[in-house]
């Protein structure tokens, strides 16, 4: 339970921010603008296979949000607590294991995924969107929340301003959003293309997450999702233990 | 308590920290006295785990800063030179996440003991964005008190605090130690390490020059100062051994502009040939 106190102060902080105005509007506000744009709109003139496209394009905002929120949440928050606010010295002065800090965050940008994503889905249910909450979409979501977390937390250890945590953003969570599922299925690219974009965690959400049964291509993704959250968990518990002002 | 060996710290050509070698005993007030940059805050930055030695050794409690942080981190309290309080916490979780980070039992009863002490108990429940400076200080070392810690770092304690706030927390410090606590401070105020210190060491460009207690260092160099004016109106200083050979040298100059005790920062201007106080 050692990473209970870095989870408490998060939760404080958050539940702070949810009751200021405009916060769950603004939290909410991209993927509902990706429903809108792409779900009602364009999403008329598209067909997948299966269903309907707004049916193929929530499961994909869910986990689109969930990721962005899980890891801004985690990068921000810690890049700030380093870097400006030095309230991470606190923790690093602390007699707590690496991997309880490490933890700790990782809860805490989970329940922020959770939250958004929370938002997406009541949407979703409200729209009749035809989407099933089963256990594998919730294990899905889970994993997916851990795995961005866990990044997140590399990413805060790493950089060395705020501005750097966006341009992390930039150039791995943001061609993840376009390319690894969300709004169209990646048999629609061209081969090549799909290579490149199986290797991206995001992928494998996409893929899982849209799976009613588990089968060997869930067991795959499941297996990708595991390897990327371990990766990151080992490298951001090495960045905190050999961290050094 | 604290045993330091050739401790070094480099950051790239700089060398922040140069071959440090000293101890400090238990239940001494040490004080690490030196101009900005003169490698204090980066010491204790050392001491207290967070930053990572180039070279030497050092040890609190017979445990190895590097090799063993979470013994060492059990036994310490810091209050460091930057505020880093949550700022969108409460003075009392504030206390409370610092008090389940160190395990502390009795933790509720142990917030309001210290919260009282310092005199915030009735603004516990405040968002601390909303404390005045010497409030927001008094807090950190209230919160570096919280478990008891056998060492208590502070770096630069009383920095841009009013005179009376300053004198508080001075008490404050002289309390913890009456507790049986050792204190590691770090001061660029002359007066500071005089009026708290039992030994003070003096840092200039991360090297230790100078280390004994207040009295003997200003005895080295002379306990009284005259301070005078040459023929073309530049103001100088001498160091006398004491009174009569300030007043014999007074007589011969035959012009005073002042004769008083001498200080720490006198002790660090023979040393340096430099000032702290700039």
């Amino acid at each position: 339970m050692n990473w209970y106190p870095i989870f408490l102060r998060e939760m404080i902080q958050f539940k702070k921010k949810l009751f200021r105005l405009g916060y769950i509007f603004t939290s909410m506000m991209v993927p509902l603008l990706y429903l809108l744009a792409f779900g009602l709109g364009l999403g008329r003139s598209i067909q997948v296979p299966g269903g309907s496209y707004l049916g193929f394009l929530l499961p994909g905002l869910v986990a689109m949000s969930s990721m962005n929120n899980a890891y801004n949440w985690v990068a921000s928050g810690l890049n700030l607590s380093r870097v400006y606010f030095k309230t991470f010295q606190v923790l690093i002065q602390s007699p707590i294991a690496p991997t309880s800090i490490m933890a700790g965050y990782v809860l805490a940008g989970m329940v922020r995924g959770l939250f958004a994503s929370l938002m997406i889905i009541l949407v979703g249910l409200g729209a009749r969107a035809g989407f099933q909450l089963t256990p594998l979409f919730v294990f899905t979501l889970l994993l997916n929340c851990f795995l961005f977390a866990n990044m997140g937390v590399l990413i805060g250890m790493i950089t060395k301003t705020h501005e750097d945590t966006s341009t992390y953003a930039n150039f791995f969570i943001l061609p993840m959003v376009f390319f690894s599922g969300t709004f169209f299925p990646i048999d629609r690219m061209p081969a090549v293309l799909q290579a490149v974009v199986l290797c991206l965690p995001l992928t494998h959400t996409n893929i899982l997450i849209r799976k009613t049964a588990l089968d060997g291509q869930g067991i795959t993704a499941i297996l990708v999702m595991l390897g990327y959250a371990l990766f990151f968990f080992v490298l951001g518990a090495r960045k905190i233990k050999n961290y050094s002002e | 308590m604290i045993k330091l060996e050739h401790l070094t710290k480099d950051y790239g050509k700089i060398r922040a920290v140069d071959d440090l070698s000293f101890q400090i005993g238990r239940n001494e007030i040490f004080g690490l006295l030196g101009p900005n940059g003169a490698g204090k805050s980066t010491t204790i930055k050392i001491l207290t785990t967070l930053v990572k030695p180039s070279g030497g050794r050092a040890a609190l409690d017979g445990f190895d800063v590097v090799r063993e942080p979470l013994e060492v981190k059990k036994r310490i309290g810091v209050v460091p030179q930057e505020n880093n309080l949550d700022r969108e916490l409460s003075a009392f979780d504030n206390l409370r996440i610092y008090g389940l980070l160190h395990h502390l039992p009795d933790l509720e009863q142990k917030i309001e003991e210290q919260l009282r002490s310092v005199d915030l108990w009735e603004r516990r429940k405040d968002n601390i964005q909303t404390f005045s400076g010497g409030m927001q200080r008094r807090l950190l070392i209230a919160r570096a008190a919280l478990g008891g810690p056998r060492v208590l770092f502070l770096d630069e304690p009383t920095i841009g605090l009013d005179p009376q706030v300053r004198r508080e927390i001075w008490n404050m410090i002289r309390r913890l130690r009456a507790q049986g606590g050792t204190v590691l401070l770090t001061t660029h105020y002359i007066e500071e390490a005089e009026a708290l210190s039992d030994r003070v060491g003096i840092l200039s460009r991360g090297k230790l020059i100078a280390l004994d207690t207040p009295a003997n260092l200003k005895k080295m160099v002379g306990e009284y100062v005259v301070e005078y004016l040459d023929g073309e109106g530049n103001q100088l200083t001498r160091m006398c051994a004491g009174r009569e050979d300030a007043e014999c040298f007074l007589r011969e100059a035959g012009i005073e502009v002042r004769r008083r005790r001498s200080n720490l920062e006198d002790v660090f201007v023979k040393l340096t040939g430099e000032r702290i106080e700039k």
